[in-house]
């Protein structure tokens, strides 16, 4: 479960930052997942909770958005969303870097991101 | 009566932060990188499920390419040292890598290997990663290529359950082909799903027990070698 890693440098750096400030409370984060990795927000925020028990951010909520994956295809200059594949096994067609326009491969220029967008706190 | 707005001692602030969580390996990837092609050394990561065939796959490389290429290994699993005491007994230098969290390797633990790693001496690592489908993805860990080996043993889905690790390859081994008929496994089709995610994807047939396929993925891998030497 890669999200336990992610979520825990999440943290540390949420409790740096709470850390050089005179911040009363952490009321919450916004997180942005790229469609790309394998990330769950469930996972995420599961993580989160049982991570920052017992931390000054403690009772915190995170909050977590899809950045839907964007690819660039240097064959026909295709730049836009992703060919999906419909497949029956996924929960939600899956991302390719197939070109939609012309099938070669193309190159994802979005959709890998995890970043903490905003944090909200009280001084 | 002048209107005046007194802030009160209770500010709630709403503030961008745009930091990024894969940020910090990335950035320890990039300098692993640096430092490898600073030596014109070529790293290749071998991922993909549990019991696949990595450690095998790379012992069988190792047999290949020891007498023409200055080897080392990186193993990022405790519990086979088998393999890797052989490798080590071929006078291959070998760094067994302990990860905290047991599902991936890092670029930070993989630097600590480098430095342990006499780099003037070494013109290919071969680095072997938790056997997990799922985590190494999004850890790079600064090598020229990223390696994914499946086996049929493991079932006629494993591109469809797990895009994501295919979409990051550079190569892909379809390990134990001598079991395909037995386990009811099309290797073709597995060849498909992995091209309908990435049409130039390199996929290889492999059979670590009978060799088949091994000379393709040594050519495919001395190939990527050859141009980090001089680039
Ligand atoms: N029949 C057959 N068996 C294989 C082949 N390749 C590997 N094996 C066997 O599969 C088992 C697992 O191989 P390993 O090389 O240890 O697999 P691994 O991916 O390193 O496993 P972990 O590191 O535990 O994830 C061993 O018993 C190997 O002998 C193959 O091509 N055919
Ligand atoms: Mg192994
Ligand atoms: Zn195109």
């Amino acid at each position: 479960m890669h999200e336990l890693s992610i979520v825990s440098g999440l943290v540390e750096s949420v409790l740096d930052f709470v850390a050089a400030r005179s911040i009363k409370k952490v009321l919450g984060l916004r997180l942005c997942v790229g469609e790309l990795t394998h990330l769950e927000t469930e996972q995420l925020r599961f993580c989160y909770t049982a991570m920052t028990e017992q931390t000054a951010i403690h009772g915190s909520t995170l909050e977590v958005e899809t950045v839907p994956a964007e690819v660039n295809c240097a064959h026909c200059s295709y730049q836009g969303p992703p060919k999906y594949w419909d497949e029956a096994l996924a929960s939600a067609p899956v991302a390719t870097l197939q070109c939609p326009r012309c099938g070669l491969t193309a190159e994802a220029t979005r959709g890998h991101e995890c970043e903490i967008k905003t944090i909200k706190y009280v001084t | 009566m002048i209107p005046t707005i007194q802030a009160s001692p209770e500010e709630t602030y709403d503030i961008e932060l745009e930091q990024s969580l894969l940020q910090a390996n990335a950035k320890l990837a990039a300098e692993n990188r640096a430092q490898l092609d600073h030596h014109g050394v070529t790293a290749i990561d071998f991922m993909g499920a549990i019991g696949s065939g990595k450690t095998t796959l790379i012992t069988r490389l190792v047999e290949k390419f020891k007498d023409q290429l200055n080897l080392a290994v990186f193993n990022g699993d405790a519990t086979t040292v088998d393999d890797v005491n052989l490798i080590a007994s071929q006078g291959v230098p070998t760094v067994q890598l302990a990860t905290v969290n047991g599902c991936h390797l890092d670029a930070n633990l993989v630097g600590k290997a480098l430095l342990k790693t006499d780099l003037k001496k070494v013109d290919l690592i071969l680095i072997e990663n938790i056997g997990n489908l799922i985590c190494p993805a999004e850890f790079p860990l600064g090598s020229r290529a990223r390696v994914v080996v499946v086996s049929v043993t493991e079932g006629p889905y494993m591109v469809k359950k797990h895009p994501h690790m295919f979409l990051g390859a550079d190569l892909v081994v379809i390990n134990k082909t001598d079991l395909a008929e037995v386990m009811g496994v099309k290797v073709a089709d597995l060849a498909r799903d992995a091209h309908t995610l990435k049409p130039d994807l390199k996929v290889v047939p492999t059979s670590c027990k009978t060799g088949a396929g091994l000379d393709e993925v040594a050519a495919a891998l001395l190939a990527v070698t050859k141009s980090g030497v001089h680039a």
